[in-house]
């Protein structure tokens, strides 16, 4: 045979396999470049003054009590069921209409130049729009996240779609393949990494408009918080729900988005670099 | 896949596992425009244990015809019948494998849905793997294959569910004639040992030549038989024998005068 004997992965090497995905080769020089920032950051604070720019020290000292205190998680739930009902309305719309794009051609016509505009609407429009015309509350925006994440949504899962290889969809049925079969074994699989895609782009959306929507019209989340920090000029406030923030999102990227597409997508060939 | 695809596949001969009567099929582009015919009265049949090849330039309606048969395409006129209790399997140009699953869960997914029974699956996935080669490679993902051994597998896979006619279109046209003689070669073995009955699309006359007990020749606008050719060179056949050589050099004859002049 002219290939190697295959693959088979052991405990070590799995193991092995996922430290090198959550640290990378190069695991000296990320902690370098961190504390590297690290060091610019209390430079700069020394510089410029601590109002202005307050340490890491300040900071991660001012983390540490809203944490303590409890105060940060009652926020950080309220903001976390926003983003997850708007995400899941964008989500839910954009594999709907990305599906029927992808799949017809009448219906790519009709809807390609409004998704396109769409797009290209910023979320803070949407926000203030679904503010005046809906009033204050919570339905408002949560369907202004929801519309300013939809048209990334759709765009991923469209061209998903249309990626789909007919030839696998052929294959199956000439081995006897049902349509439900066909649907679920040969075309959801194919469209999986598009849908991945989609809400991995949707995350990010959703994160940045919901802010935007407790910062301009609720009184409670992490942006009416980062509002509040504004308003007092409490600067080491700003950062240390900023930083909280960053790093929850940056837990679930490595802790569940990663691990859940390695495992979705193992039989990908692995990217050479 | 055991019932006839049109009314008519009754009445075959025990021995004959496909009949296609006057066959016809019609291109319609879009409405308005001129309908293109792309195959008009093609009529042959193949025997039980019987090795044909379809034989003609490209746009033919050699793949057409392949198509039909297989039921991936339903517009068409004439009579395709597969003889009483026919199965088929089919092996594509490309491997056509489903890349997110194993080179044996491949196997399986078409066991799946075949007419072989549940307890034999497995035992007959690992036996076909083993039989083109692959048994080390089992559980390995195509994409870590080379283009002849995903070849191979495709045909593990039609040949593990059992049936009675292999569709064969222009399989081992992508690799390099190397490996392609030797994936014809293996080919062959099988279908001694199985003795089940082969249809092969190709536009390539050495290949026909070593292969085929019976070649008919297409052509295209539109695609007919033009002729028919009865290879009968003894077995097992050696693909660098001046007798094979000479016989494909007259059946090039055949399709170029069969082609001529108008639709090349």
């Amino acid at each position: 045979m002219e290939i190697g004997l295959p693959f088979e992965p052991t405990a070590a090497g799995r193991w092995s396999g996922l430290r090198r995905r959550l640290l990378g080769p190069a695991v000296g020089l990320r902690v370098l470049s961190l504390l590297a920032a690290l060091l610019v950051w209390q430079g700069l604070s020394l510089v410029v003054g601590a109002r202005f720019i307050p340490g890491p020290g300040v900071t991660f000292a001012e983390l540490w009590r809203l944490v303590v205190s409890g105060e940060v998680w009652g926020q950080f739930l309220i903001t976390l069921e926003r983003m997850g009902i708007s995400f899941a309305l964008a989500m839910a719309g954009g594999i709907a209409v990305g599906t029927l794009m992808g799949l017809y051609g009448r219906a790519e016509k009709l809807l390609d130049l409004w998704i396109t505009v769409g797009l290209a609407i910023p979320g803070l429009c949407y926000v203030i729009i679904a503010f005046m015309w809906l009033g204050l509350n919570d339905r408002a925006a949560v369907l202004a996240i929801a519309l300013s994440t939809f048209p990334a949504i759709a765009i991923n899962v469209w061209q998903g779609t249309k990626a789909i290889d007919q030839g696998l969809v052929d294959m199956s049925r000439v081995f006897g393949a049902s349509a439900w079969r066909r649907a679920t074994r040969v075309v959801f699989p194919q469209v999986l990494p598009y849908v991945m895609a989609a809400a991995r782009s949707g995350v990010g959306v959703v994160w940045k408009v919901t802010v935007v929507v407790e910062l301009l019209g609720r009184s409670n989340g992490i942006g009416y918080q980062l509002n509040y920090n504004f308003q007092v000029f409490d600067m080491a406030g700003v950062f240390a729900w900023t930083l909280f923030f960053t790093l929850v999102m940056i837990v679930i990227e490595i802790a569940i988005m990663k691990p859940v597409e390695g495992w979705l997508f193992r039989w990908r060939p692995a990217v050479r670099g | 896949m055991a019932v006839p695809l049109a009314p008519g596949g009754a009445g075959l001969a025990v021995d004959t596992v496909l009949s296609v009567r006057r066959l016809g099929k019609t291109y319609r582009s879009r409405a308005g425009a001129r309908p293109v015919p792309a195959l008009d009265g093609v009529s042959f049949s193949v025997a039980g244990g019987e090795f044909v090849c379809l034989l003609g330039p490209s746009g033919c309606g050699k793949s057409t015809v392949l198509n039909i048969l297989a039921g991936l395409d339903r517009a068409f006129t004439g009579e395709a019948g597969l003889g009483p209790g026919v199965r088929i399997g089919v092996v594509f140009q490309s491997p056509r494998l489903l890349p997110w699953l194993t080179v044996r869960q491949n196997l399986l997914f078409a066991l799946e849905t075949s007419a072989v029974p549940r307890a034999e699956w497995e035992v007959r996935a690992d036996d076909w793997l083993q039989r083109v080669g692959l048994g080390p490679f089992a559980h390995v993902h195509p994409h870590e294959l080379s283009g002849g051994m995903q070849h191979r597998a495709a045909v593990a896979r039609a040949f593990a569910v059992d049936p009675d006619l292999l569709l064969m279109d222009e399989p081992f046209t992508g690799l390099d004639e190397f490996t392609a003689r030797a994936m014809r070669r293996e080919l062959l073995q099988l279908w001694r040992e199985t003795r089940r009955s082969v249809l092969f699309v190709t536009h390539n006359c050495f290949e026909a030549c070593y292969l085929a007990d019976r070649i008919l020749v297409m052509s295209a606008g539109p695609g007919r038989i033009r002729d028919e050719i009865v290879v009968d060179l003894p077995r097992p056949r050696d693909d660098e024998s001046p007798e094979l050589f000479e016989r494909s050099v007259a059946v090039t004859r055949t399709v170029l005068a069969a082609a001529s002049p108008r639709a090349v």
